[in-house]
């Protein structure tokens, strides 16, 4: 970075920079717009005031690796002595900045995640990142992967296959979660152990098993938890110190347990039950779980990369040597990843009626990103599923801007309105 | 007397519908909506009421709907103005049959609803955040050929040869895309009637998504357009249901709900 731009940077105090106005005016919202959250989502509302309105640092001695997917297994970077941290970013004011990079329509969270990385931006959660892990995902993902190599980052393209169902790409992939465990050593300076990768595994399956603890209590109706709050637990998750953070959830849970048993709900009776699938919520960019729950639903299941996707399927492991348990990994980061980059995807089908059903869901909604190809394909064939089920769609086409407020309140409380009047003429 | 009222606030223009028990309508209004919506908005309510030798004191329920709807705090409550639509295309559509379809344009939405037998919003799309094609664009139109916007229809029918064909239905873009066919020599007719049929075919291409089942109704200011309206037929391959006064369907729906809070409340009570 050169020294004008770091001086200029300095001489704005962080808590007025775009990015954390940005941060404190969703934060408020979600904080201050809803009465009675629990007193277990302080710990996430300070942990955000203080890495995206502060500006401070949470990893300082670690040695940080960051992704750019969640098709990278942390449980390798951590046996390797590293801290995972997930880089894909909400930001519209980084999306304005990384839109120099891409073509017109392109994915918001691309872009944004090039406009933190750029020269001249500041990165929050960490000091600084050297290395970051890129899956060969999308091909807006990857082709930004080149472009953030060009910005000075070190690089690591992590070959994904096309196609999870066959065995072919089972053994491709094994092989490509293989070459990154060994290739960690030149980045973390520490190799895997058998020791080592064990209790990385049973770190990353206590923050599992605290979220599928999280995930079940959803499934109470009335509602006792929001959705918004869900995605802000699971989006910290991304740069969080993992002890903390799974301590933080047991302490959610325990207090939720407390508020089902004095029947304490967090939604009216019939709210419209909701299920959230397609592009990431990532903070701040929370604007559609907030206007539907603003609006009166309650998203009481989500399926995306940045909250279901990411924590609900532990490894399982067939006996405790190194060979075994990297190849489990990879097993478990291939089959049940229900992204549409895959060529068929079935499989997103069966979860999502699946969850439906589990959640007694009224709705889904389905946002994909404007430019975000793979979800805007994927979603007729969704909505032909739900609707042959009788479960109601909406499809929200989006970006970070936040000038399409009006148009999308109007559809979200259209949608909710509907559903209400759905479930009267049932009864 | 009790009356109720619906109030929509648009982009636009603001309209109100009063209503009497027996869903009758006992006066309307369509007013500017300006840049301060609330204002605006109980201004024009009290005239309303004032003119029918109303006063506020008769009102028994008032639901607020459209862009401003929250902004008014003195309505007891507010809906989207996708489920008012609804309802009052219901209402307003019954003498001409059953309304399974509306398509609305709006001075900066396009929607299109599927409803069913019960005016319940079983299907609706609607444009992303780009106000291409909508009634801002005709207002733009009609600024570029420095023409009143009454007088777009008219326009329409007095074309001799083809419309011409306009690319865009983009607000921005349209304006030099004219500008440039106005320097090429072309009559006012021809872009008029080229601008009606480059929005009715964008507008039934978001129609088609949601299917086109039974008879469709065709409001919002500009089913005013008659120009317009002869397009979006042309485009459909049949005949549109035109209300009365296409701007206030959504305030009639509003209306009729408030009237059914209130009847509902009474009998709860």
């Amino acid at each position: 970075m050169d020294n004008e731009l770091q001086a200029e940077k300095k001489s704005v105090p962080f808590n007025r920079t775009h990015q954390a106005i940005e941060a404190e005016r969703m934060l408020r919202r979600i904080k201050d717009d809803f009465s009675d959250n629990p007193d277990a989502m302080d710990y996430f509302y300070d942990l955000y005031e203080q890495v995206y309105c502060k500006g401070e640092s949470l990893h300082k001695e670690e040695k940080v690796v960051g992704t750019m997917c969640v098709q990278v297994p942390e449980e390798l970077i951590y046996a390797a002595g590293g801290v995972p941290v997930r880089l894909c970013n909400g930001f519209y004011t980084d999306d304005q900045v990384g839109a120099e990079f891409m073509p017109a329509k392109s994915c918001s969270l691309v872009k944004a995640t090039l406009g933190m990385l750029d020269k001249g931006s500041t990165l929050p959660f960490v000091d600084k990142v050297e290395n970051i892990i890129l899956p060969a995902t999308c091909d807006q993902k990857r082709k930004a992967g080149a472009m953030i190599s060009e910005m000075g980052y070190e690089v690591y393209d992590m070959e994904v296959p096309p196609v999870k169902e066959s065995e072919e790409a089972r053994l491709y992939w094994r092989r490509s979660v293989h070459n990154f465990a060994v290739s960690l050593k030149k980045i973390t300076g520490k190799k895997i152990t058998k020791a080592n990768l064990k209790d990385a595994l049973a770190k990353v399956a206590a923050a599992q098993k605290a979220y599928r603890t999280l995930h079940v209590l959803r499934k109470e109706s009335p509602s006792i938890f929001l959705g918004k709050d869900a995605f802000m637990v699971t989006n910290a998750y991304f740069f969080d110190k993992i002890e903390n953070w799974t301590a933080a959830v047991n302490r959610l849970n325990a207090e939720l347990e407390q508020r089902k048993e004095k029947k304490i709900t967090a939604a009216q009776r019939r709210a419209p039950r909701i299920l959230f699938t397609g592009s990431p919520a990532i903070f701040p960019n929370l604007k559609l779980p907030v206007l539907i729950e603003e609006s009166g639903g309650v998203i009481v299941a989500d399926e995306t990369c940045s909250s279901n996707r990411m924590l609900y399927d532990m490894v399982a492991v067939d006996e405790y040597n190194t060979e075994n348990m990297v190849a489990s990994i990879a097993d478990n980061y291939l089959k049940p990843c229900t992204c549409p980059i895959f060529t068929r995807n079935d499989d997103r089908k069966r979860k999502l009626l699946n969850m439906a059903k589990d959640f007694a869901v009224d709705g889904v909604v389905y946002q994909s990103f404007s430019g975000c190809q793979v979800y805007q394909m994927e979603h007729s064939s969704i909505a032909k599923a739900l609707q042959a089920e009788g479960i109601p769609m909406l499809f929200v086409e989006s970006d970070y801007s936040p000038d399409d407020m009006g148009q999308l309140s109007t559809r979200i409380e259209a949608f909710i309105e509907s559903l209400k009047a759905k479930r009267r003429r049932k009864r | 007397m009790n009356c109720f009222a619906g109030i929509d606030i648009g982009s636009t223009a603001i309209k109100i519908a009063l209503i009497d028990e027996d869903k009758n309508v006992i006066a309307s209004r369509v007013t500017s909506t300006g840049s301060h919506f609330r204002k605006n908005s109980v201004d024009a309510l009290h005239g309303l009421l004032a003119e029918n030798g109303l006063g506020i004191d008769d009102l028994a329920y008032m639901i607020s709907t459209g862009y401003g709807r929250k902004l008014l705090k003195e309505a007891d409550e507010s809906v989207s103005e996708i489920t008012a639509n609804a309802i009052g295309a219901l209402e307003a559509g019954r003498k001409y049959g059953e309304i399974r379809t509306i398509i609305n344009i709006g001075g900066q939405d396009t929607k299109a609803i599927q409803i069913d037998s019960s005016g319940t919003v079983t299907n609706f799309a609607m444009n992303d955040k780009c106000a291409a094609g909508t009634g801002k664009f005709l207002d733009v139109t009609a600024r570029n050929l420095e023409i009143e916007l009454e007088e777009l229809g008219d326009y329409h029918f007095n074309l001799k040869t083809a419309p011409l064909p306009i690319n865009s239905t983009c607000v921005v873009f349209a304006e030099s895309e004219i500008i440039g066919l106005l320097a090429d020599g072309h009559g006012k007719e021809e872009i008029v009637a080229g601008i009606h049929y480059s929005i009715a075919k964008r507008t039934i291409r978001l129609a088609k998504r949601i299917g086109l089942d039974g008879l469709v109704y065709f409001d919002g200011g500009p089913a005013l357009n008659k120009g317009l309206v002869a397009s979006m037929e042309d485009e459909l391959g049949k005949k549109l249901v035109i209300p009365e006064f296409p701007q206030l369907t959504t305030a009639l729906g509003a209306s009729v709900l408030a009237c059914e809070a209130y009847l509902d409340e009474l009998e709860i009570a």
